[in-house]
This record gives C-alpha cells, sequence and structure tokens, in this order.
C-alpha cells in the first residue's frame, strides 16, 4: 500500500498569491494512497527540506510529491532530502505548480483547482516509481586517437601527460598530417615545421603513447568505457624493430620518379620512401604499387643493401586489437582536386596549382628550397594571382560553407612571395576578407599596407593561357564590376577545405553521425562541441569543420579534457531513466519478437541483438538488448515497440497512463 | 468538460511535451510571468519520440476535449532525431484519426523551443480558443458514457 | 492430376520436403488451406481464382515452424507477406521453399529469400479498382458521416481478434490488447474499445501492411476493418514511399525518418 507524502511549497507568494495552497493541500490529503499533505512557506529551505525529512522517517513514506516550482530548478534539491531520509531518491517527483501555475494565471478557483489536478497527476505517477539505482560502467583508461595530425598529436600528448594511455593510429606513413606540409604560419610567420616537429618526436618518446603508423581502424565494437577497437597494421614491407632508418635503401631505391604525396606532387620521391626527412617514426615504407619488385618479381636492391636485413617482401596486413575508454577522432580534412574547376585550367596548366603547393615551394625543406619557382620551367614569376573561395561559398558547385582559413593563408602566400620575389606582383582575387582572429586582421593590413598585395573584390570567371602567359579574367566589384584581366605567370587557387577521404565509412564504422559535406557532427553545436552523439566518442579539429592550427589545438585539448575527465574515475555513473527490455517466465522469456525494427530507431545504436540460451546453451530465441552504456532515456523505442516490449524508467508506461487519467479525472 | 460561471464551454486540455524544449519552454513562460488558459494541464516526457500513439488515445477515452503535442523543433531534439520519429508517427496517426471521423483540429502539433515561452502562451492560447469553437467532443463522450453503461450491467 | 499435384507429390515422394502448405477446395465455392504430409493426399491441392487467402500466416505457427522441410503454395498477397515477414525477422532463409505461379500458370520454385523478392518486384502492389473505390466511398464522405459509419461498424465488433489471427503480420506473442497493467484498450466489446482496437492495429500495420485485405475478409460480421490498414498502407507509401512486402532489408517506415518528411500541420 502506498504512503505518500505530498508538500505544497508558497514558495513565498510565488505560489500563494494566486493558489489556495492549503485547499490543494487539505484536498490532497484525501487522495488515496496520501498519508501525509501539508504547505509551508518555502519548501526549499532547511526547515522545509527538514519537514520531508521527518515526514518519510515518521510516516515511513513510500513516495513523495514536492508541489513547488520547477523540477529543473529543484528536482535535485528534493531528491537529496530524500535519500538523506533513507528514501531512494527516484520515488521523490516535483508537481510544477509555479511555471506551470500560479505565474501563468491570476487568482482563481480555476488556478486553484489546476494547481489540485497537476499536484493528483504527480501523486499517481509516484505510486507507480521504482526505487532506482544508478547505473556504474567500469571504464577502461585508453583512449584511441584516429589521426595523427596536430589535432591528434596535441590531444594524446594532454592525455598521456595526465597519465592516461593513448594508441595513435596514422594512416600514412609518418605522423603530422597538413601541418608539417606547411611553410610557416598565419599570423605570426614562424615555421611550421620547427614548432609542430617537436611534437611530433615527443608523441614518439612519451612512454604513454603507443603509436601506429601506416594502420587504419578496421572496426570498432563496444561502448563508451569498454571499446573494442581492431587496427589493420598495413604492410611496411619492413621489420620496424630492425631498421635503424639509416636511409640506404632509400638512396639505392631505382625507382627515383614517383610524385611525392608530400610535395604534392611537385617532388619526387623513391618506392622505399620516408615521406619527408623529419618523419615519425623515420622508417621507410615500401609502395607496393610502384616498386619495382613487386611489378616485375625482381630488384630486391634494398633488400641487398640493407644493413640490417630489415626488408621483408613477403610481410602480410596485421591486425592488433586495443580495448579502450573512449576514442577521438582527429582525422583532418583534405583539400577539393584538380577535376573541380575546369575554368580555372586546374589540372590542365602545370603553373595553376593549390594552396597546399604553394606551401610546398614556400617552404625551405620543399622542393625548390624555398624559392618561389613556378613548376612548369622552374622561371620565378612576375606576377602572382591567388584566387580566394576556390570552390569555397559556391552553392553551385555543392559547398555553401566557407572553409575559414583561406582568407588568411591566402594573405599569407602574399606575402611570403613578396619576401621572397621583392620585384613581384601579388594579386588576389577575393570576396570578402575574413579575418577574425587574434591578429587576424592586423596581418591582413599589413599584407595589403606593408607588402603592398593588390586585393580585388570580385570574381575570377576563367583562367587561360596565351603567349606562356596565365591569362587570368575575373571583375572587380569595387569598380562597377569592370572586367579585369592579369597576364600571371602563375596561379594559386585557396582550394576549399572538405572531409578527409574515407570519413563517411570511418563515420559508419563509429556510428557517429556527420553532415551532407562528411563532417563529422558534433553533440550540440555550442555546448557539446568536442563531443559525438555517441557517448565515449569526441572530435577535434578540422574533421567536424575547416579548422585553425589554433582552434585545432584548442578543440584537441578540449577533447583530451573530456577524456581525461572520464578516466579520472573508475566507474562511469549514468543516470539510471534509460530503456530495457522486459523479460519473463519461460517460457515465453520476453514479449519480444524479435523483429528488431526499433534497431534503426535509437539515435545512439544502443540496441542491439541478445541471445536467450538454455542450460545446454541451445539457442532459445533472439531478442533485442538496450545497452544501458549507451542509452540515452528518449524512450523512442519505447514507443515504436508494438508489443510493448520495451519500457522506459521513469516514465514507463503504467505512469504516464496513470497520468493522463489522473489528470483528466477528478477523484 | 468544465463549466465556469458564465456556463461557456471550457474544454478539458492535456498536453503532451517533451522535457528538453517545450517543458523548458513552458517555464519561460512561468519566469516570464505570461498568463495562459488554465485549461491545459501538461505531461513531461522525455522526448517526443517517447510519446505513444495509444496515450492520445487513452486521453479521448478519458474525456480530453483537445491535445496538444509539443517538443523541439527540427534539428533541435536533444536526442538528435526524436521529434523526426515523432513527426512520422503523427503524420500516419492524424490522417488514420480524421480517416475515422474524429476532428483532427482536437489536436494541435508544435514545437516550441526552451526560448519560446512567448510561443508556449500563444500556443496554449490559440489552442484552447480553437477547442472551445469545436465545443465539446460529445461523439468521444457518447461512447464513453455507453461503455460505462456497458460495464456496469 | 494437374501440375501443382503432380509437383507436389513428387517433392513428397523426394523425402526432401515433408509438408506442403497450399489450398484445397472448401465449401461453398470458397478455398481453404490444407496442410499435406502424405504423396497420396497430393491431389486434394488447387490453386486457382478461389485461393485467395494469405497463408502466409501459417510459416511461423508453432507446429510447423520448425519443420525445415516444407513447401508453400503462394498467392501474390502471401508472397508479399513473406518478404515482410522475413523483413521482420520471423522467417528464415532457407527454411521453406515456396511455389508460386506464373502468369501462363507455370509453377515457379523460389528457393530463396533473393528469389523470391526477385519474383515479387514483377507483382502489382497497391489497391484493385474496387478496393479503391471503397476508400474513396469513405473519404469522400464528411467528417460527420465517417464518424457515423465507423461508429456503426466498431459497435458490432465482438472482439474475436479473427483480424489479428488472419493477418501474418499480427506476431506478437503478447498483444498489447492483453496487457492489463496498464489497461491500454477496455476490455468488453464496447464501441470505444473496439475503436480502440482497430486504431491500434492500424497504427501498429504502418508501413508493414500488404494491403492482402486478409483481416476483412476473416471478421465474421464483414467489417470492413482492412481499410483502416489500407489507410496506413497508402499514406506510408504518399508519405514515405514506402511499400511493405517488397524488401527483405527494408526499415520499417516508423523506424527511420528524413529531415526533410514533409507536414503541413505542426505550429
Amino acid at each position: 500500500m502506498a504512503r505518500i507524502g505530498v508538500f505544497i511549497c508558497h514558495c513565498g507568494e510565488n505560489i500563494s498569491a494566486t493558489v489556495d495552497c492549503e485547499k490543494v493541500a487539505k484536498v490532497a490529503s484525501e487522495f488515496p494512497g496520501v498519508t501525509v499533505s501539508v504547505d509551508y512557506k518555502y519548501m526549499c529551505s532547511d526547515p522545509g527540506q527538514n519537514m520531508v525529512k521527518e515526514a518519510i522517517l515518521e510516516h515511513n513514506l513510500t513516495g513523495v510529491v514536492v508541489s513547488a516550482c520547477s523540477p529543473r530548478m529543484h528536482e535535485p534539491t528534493f531528491r537529496n532530502a530524500c535519500a538523506e531520509a533513507g528514501l531512494n531518491p527516484f520515488l521523490c517527483e516535483m508537481a510544477n505548480i509555479r511555471e506551470h501555475c500560479s505565474w501563468v494565471h491570476e487568482k482563481s478557483d480555476a488556478t486553484t483547482d489546476k494547481a489540485i489536478d497537476i499536484v493528483r497527476t504527480l501523486v499517481e505517477k509516484v505510486k507507480r516509481n521504482e526505487a532506482l539505482a544508478p547505473i556504474y560502467v567500469p571504464i577502461t583508461k585508453t583512449a584511441v586517437v584516429i589521426g595523427g595530425g596536430v589535432a591528434g598529436i596535441q590531444a594524446s600528448l594532454d592525455i598521456a601527460d595526465a597519465g592516461h594511455k593513448v594508441v595513435l593510429v596514422e594512416r600514412e606513413p609518418s605522423i603530422g598530417g597538413h601541418m608539417s606540409q606547411l611553410s610557416e604560419t598565419f599570423p605570426t610567420l614562424d615555421c611550421s615545421q620547427c614548432i609542430l616537429t617537436p611534437r611530433m618526436v615527443d608523441v614518439a618518446r612519451h612512454p604513454n603513447i603507443t603509436l601506429y603508423t601506416y594502420a587504419e581502424i578496421e572496426s570498432v565494437d563496444g561502448s563508451i568505457g569498454n571499446f573494442n577497437v581492431k587496427i589493420r597494421l598495413k604492410s611496411k614491407s619492413l621489420d620496424e624493430k630492425l631498421c635503424t632508418g639509416c636511409g640506404a635503401c632509400i638512396q639505392k631505391c631505382p625507382v627515383k620518379k614517383i610524385p611525392s604525396e608530400f610535395e604534392q606532387g611537385l617532388g619526387k620521391r623513391t618506392a622505399i620512401y620516408v615521406p619527408f626527412p623529419q618523419a615519425v617514426p623515420n622508417k621507410p615504407v615500401i609502395d607496393r604499387v610502384n616498386c619495382t619488385y613487386y611489378i616485375k618479381g625482381k630488384c630486391k636492391v634494398c633488400e641487398i643493401v640493407c644493413p640490417t636485413k630489415a626488408i621483408r617482401f613477403d610481410q602480410e596486413d596485421s591486425f592488433v586489437e586495443v580495448q579502450a575508454g573512449a576514442l577521438l577522432l582527429a582525422t583532418g580534412f583534405d583539400v577539393l582536386k584538380t577535376n573541380f574547376f575546369p575554368e580555372y585550367g586546374y589540372g590542365k596548366y602545370e603553373d595553376v596549382i593549390d594552396g597546399l603547393a604553394f606551401e610546398r615551394l614556400a617552404s625551405a625543406s620543399g622542393p625548390t628550397k624555398g624559392e618561389i619557382r613556378r613548376p612548369s620551367d622552374g622561371e620565378i614569376p612576375k606576377k602572382i594571382v591567388f584566387i580566394a573561395c576556390a570552390g569555397s561559398r559556391d552553392p553551385a558547385k555543392g559547398i555553401e560553407y566557407c572553409s575559414k582559413i583561406c582568407c588568411m593563408y591566402t594573405a599569407k602566400h602574399a606575402m611570403l612571395y613578396k619576401h621572397k620575389v621583392h620585384e613581384g606582383t601579388p594579386y588576389i582575387f577575393y570576396m570578402d576578407i575574413r579575418a577574425t582572429g587574434k591578429m587576424y586582421e592586423e596581418f591582413v593590413r599589413r599584407a595589403i599596407e606593408e607588402d603592398e598585395v593588390k586585393y580585388i573584390r570580385g570574381r575570377v570567371s576563367q583562367v587561360y593561357e596565351k603567349n606562356g602567359k596565365l591569362i587570368v579574367r575575373g571583375v572587380d566589384t569595387l569598380l562597377m564590376g569592370q572586367a579585369v584581366e592579369i597576364e600571371a605567370d602563375m596561379v594559386v587557387l585557396a582550394t576549399a577545405g572538405i572531409a578527409s577521404p574515407g570519413s563517411e565509412e570511418l563515420a559508419q564504422k563509429l556510428h557517429v553521425s556527420y553532415d551532407k559535406h562528411k563532417f563529422f557532427s558534433e553533440a550540440h553545436p555550442k555546448l557539446k562541441p568536442v563531443e559525438t552523439n555517441t557517448a565515449g566518442i569526441y572530435l577535434a579539429g578540422a574533421c567536424q569543420s575547416t579548422k585553425d592550427i589554433p582552434e585545432t589545438v584548442a578543440a584537441a585539448s578540449g577533447a583530451a579534457a573530456k577524456i581525461a575527465g572520464l578516466f579520472s574515475n573508475d566507474l562511469l555513473k549514468r543516470d539510471p531513466l534509460i530503456a530495457v527490455v522486459k523479460k519473463c517466465a519461460p517460457p515465453l522469456y520476453s514479449s519480444c519478437t524479435g523483429c528488431f525494427m526499433c534497431i534503426p530507431v535509437c539515435p545512439y545504436q544502443a540496441i542491439d541483438k541478445e541471445e536467450i540460451k538454455d542450460r545446454s546453451g541451445n539457442i532459445i530465441k533472439t531478442i533485442s538488448h538496450i545497452n544501458p552504456g549507451l542509452c540515452q532515456g528518449c524512450g523512442t523505442c519505447v514507443a515504436f515497440c508494438k508489443s510493448k516490449s520495451i519500457d522506459i524508467l521513469g516514465y514507463n508506461h503504467d505512469q504516464v497512463c496513470a497520468e493522463v487519467e489522473a489528470l483528466l479525472n477528478e477523484w | 468538460m468544465e463549466t465556469n460561471n458564465t456556463n461557456s464551454f471550457e474544454p478539458k486540455v492535456v498536453a503532451f511535451v517533451c522535457n528538453w524544449c517545450t517543458y523548458a519552454g513552458a517555464d519561460l513562460t512561468g519566469t516570464s510571468r505570461i498568463k495562459y488558459a488554465t485549461n491545459v494541464k501538461i505531461i513531461r516526457f522525455p522526448c517526443t519520440g517517447r510519446i505513444d500513439f495509444m496515450l492520445l488515445m487513452k486521453a479521448f477515452a478519458n474525456g480530453a476535449d483537445g491535445i496538444i503535442i509539443s517538443g523541439c523543433h527540427p534539428n533541435d531534439c536533444h536526442y538528435t532525431s526524436g521529434n523526426f520519429h515523432a513527426r512520422r508517427r503523427w503524420m500516419i496517426f492524424r490522417n488514420l484519426l480524421d480517416f475515422i471521423g474524429v476532428d483532427v483540429n482536437r489536436i494541435v502539433f508544435s514545437w516550441v523551443s526552451a526560448a519560446e515561452g512567448a510561443k508556449w502562451a500563444e500556443v496554449v492560447n490559440e489552442s484552447v480558443d480553437q477547442f472551445r469553437q469545436l465545443g465539446p467532443a460529445t461523439s468521444y463522450q457518447k461512447l464513453i458514457k455507453n461503455s460505462e453503461f456497458q460495464e456496469v450491467e | 492430376m494437374n501440375n501443382l499435384q503432380q509437383k507436389a507429390q513428387q517433392l513428397l515422394e523426394s523425402g526432401n520436403y515433408g509438408l506442403i502448405v497450399g489450398y484445397e477446395k472448401g465449401t461453398s465455392g470458397k478455398a481453404r488451406p490444407v496442410f499435406i504430409r502424405k504423396a497420396e493426399h497430393a491431389s486434394k491441392l488447387i490453386f486457382d481464382e478461389s485461393c485467395d487467402q494469405n497463408i502466409a500466416v501459417y510459416l511461423y505457427r508453432q507446429e510447423i515452424k520448425h519443420n525445415k522441410k516444407k513447401v508453400i503454395v503462394a498467392n501474390h498477397h502471401t508472397l508479399k507477406s513473406i518478404v515482410e515477414l522475413a523483413a521482420e525477422n520471423q522467417v528464415f532463409d532457407g527454411d521453406f521453399m515456396v511455389l508460386a505461379f506464373a502468369e501462363n500458370g507455370d509453377i515457379i520454385e523460389l528457393n530463396t529469400f533473393e528469389e523470391i523478392e526477385k519474383h515479387v518486384a514483377t507483382l502489382y502492389h497497391g489497391l484493385t479498382e474496387a478496393e479503391a473505390a471503397m476508400m474513396k466511398k469513405i473519404e469522400d464522405m464528411s467528417l460527420e458521416d465517417r464518424w457515423a459509419f465507423w461508429e456503426n461498424e466498431f459497435s458490432k465488433c465482438i472482439k474475436c481478434y479473427a483480424c489479428r489471427a488472419s493477418c501474418p503480420m499480427c506476431y506478437c506473442p503478447t498483444c498489447t490488447v492483453e496487457i492489463n497493467q496498464p489497461q491500454w484498450i477496455s476490455v468488453p466489446s464496447h464501441t470505444l474499445g473496439n475503436l480502440e482496437w482497430h486504431v491500434m492495429r492500424a497504427m501498429h500495420l504502418a508501413g508493414r501492411c500488404v494491403t492482402c485485405g486478409q483481416c476483412g475478409k476473416a471478421c465474421p460480421l464483414e467489417l470492413p476493418i482492412q481499410l483502416l490498414t489500407y489507410k496506413v498502407a497508402l499514406d506510408s507509401k504518399q508519405f514515405f514511399d514506402s511499400v511493405a512486402g517488397t524488401s527483405i532489408c527494408a526499415d520499417n517506415a516508423l523506424a527511420i525518418f528524413k529531415p526533410e518528411d514533409h507536414e503541413n500541420f505542426i505550429r
């Protein structure tokens, strides 16, 4: 038999000014199951809370309804008070007679009657409440960081420094990402590699970090606290333990004309190679597509010259499995490819290049040793045109968004060019200049005022070749749309940043959501920028949307702090208001039909299949199962399930039905 | 059905709302002291996705003259997609009720965010006006009456 | 003996199959389901215009569920239901063989779900002209007339649940109508409880009804309750382009969503 206590708060006069609280308490005292019903000036005050506690002890209450403000305000207060008096906190409910009643209605009988109805409804609900305990999930204190660019590097170091294990997985033969390709960085013009490579070395040396390069995520299962990550280690054709990184193999490799990915095709590499001199790890891999041995079956020069006999031509891909408590996505971005801009002659003319290629030209360690020489004939361009928003903010091309970083790096490119080619003239065609970071606007002003970069506000319609020059045709909208034609020696496109290839497949493997441009989606655009909708999986950097280095590093440290926070407890405490598949006695075991139509309903992929077995291990039936570590308690599956086999704690069928009936039927 | 002193019809209205948007929005209506009709009483759900169509049937069977369903705007769902699932459900359910001759104007669907305290008051007041004009849900009440008779017999 | 009977006889004699679910001649010109286990009974089998019953409902019945040597003679309703049951994980690939019929009357053996799905793709999906006319008749009524029409029909229902028993998609071991905590639907067969039952049944068939009309055919009071499930089937098609019984792997129309789903009633 229920023994419910009802506690009506006047909230000073906030409630009692329009609701007859004494009457509510009197009427409520006659509701079936109500043992005690009192009203008080300030229920949330210490004496008020003590009234609740004493009543629980005195009347051995089985449930409490505090009729006061919104549960969003004081539900935790009163639930704690109940817990202190030995009543399970989930047996306490708030009847909202302030925000939903006294404050929105004039003083009248109808207002008091409504308050009574609200109290009756919650009394009927609380009679059906169950004592619940928080769910605890054990946490494996290892993080898997996917992507070894600056985001992955920063996050790995932060998590590792916090004392937790990190497994860093990088798809390329070296960590470093796009940042390692950059020449100098805006707005300070410090050398990108000078600031990044020490961190890369730190990663390799850190005792808490295990680094897998040339590796990809094969599969992920499990949930927050306990993921099982299978990693494919692509064959490097090399025994890394024996290799000393001496580089003899690279020097002797006869295949020397492969366009280097790291140099954006402007430089060449060998078939056995490290992507760049400061690579971490600084050990080569064999590119099997271009290696003579794999093509023709003979060569093996590298094997002959290797002093430690580290080459393994028959090595196959291998797998490692890692148990992890959290995953961090830091897979970065890519830029649009040549096929996107036929009108700019990108891909057709050698001297139309993208921003990343210009970075390599400007880099002291690049193919031209930092001299700005155009790819076609190695001449120093006298006139150079930069085209901003190449692809970005262009709905016709399918990219509506602003890539955010191009305004700044284009200004930087023009500046670097001017610093190296004093007599040259840089032009920038732009739509708007978006320089909204610390010292960014000043940087752009410097480009315009000190380095005399010629900014032209307008779009370029066409780039074509004529008498060895690249003719750039556009308009200057600040000169009333006047046509402009520049005879340039070289054109650099600030191509739009796009999601890294393979993002969609990875998102599907991890069950994280992504937007239509294949960038991963954050859990909340304002308040959860580094979380995904899948608990335990976090985001950092340009895999979410294009970001510059400071933002990327900030996001990485933010995500690392979230993960370190998660790992600061041995057990993860979760709200028990989650959905469960109901079970019953044999021979039915559960009314679940095993139709599994509920699986796509769940926004958190919390529903999987459970086999019910007899003692000898034979499967009796297969039913749905809700992972308590993943369920967030929305209850969509509960309303969807036709056999009513799923219910949700705290809002169960019995409770909500009783609420509807109580609300509409005066006692 | 309730009647007040002037004897005009006052509909009984139950509102099914989600915890994160409309419930919080209705809290804001309160803190902003915006007034609305007393007819509407709220039942809190975690998400519109949780609202079973059977609960609407229950509400009608218990004498509701009108129902308000409200949750987060599309793309704002706390659980990302509960409201999208709910929307599909209501698209089918509403047409089915219409097909059997239930006046679907007795159910008001709305998206009210946690910031739309004023909109919640508007939705309530407009809905109550609409239900007043529709009058008591007599067709359903006849069934309720008959069912009570039969059960006693 | 006709082709079907010969085929059935061969299958049973071969020993590879032990049960054939099909149709036999019933009373007053109707066909009824038959379960044949012996080759000498194969001559009972018929397949003609009168065999319009959807017999997919028997496939998962406890008595024959685990018999992996069964054959089902399927009309187009049955075929569509088999596809939908496959999508809902209630029947399993390889558990039975299907004998379907080409337009010229030739027997088609369908052994896998893939073959069944392919064959079903060649069939007409949708209401017959007569059925569409019935729908239109009701939709053209005024709201009050529609209510009066259904109130009258529902008042006659005796809650025998023949509609549920005949529907291949009503396979829940515990139906919501049998749950008493909470009591979702009133137990007595008064009009209110009957209305609740039929609305619930129709909603539960959203995106799942193959419009075979078996519920209406099974109703001893001849209530046109199949129109309710037709309504949800037509709306699922119109709103979500979802047609039940066409794909062995499609998600249910109400289990998924599109952000651009379009309605005109939410404020």
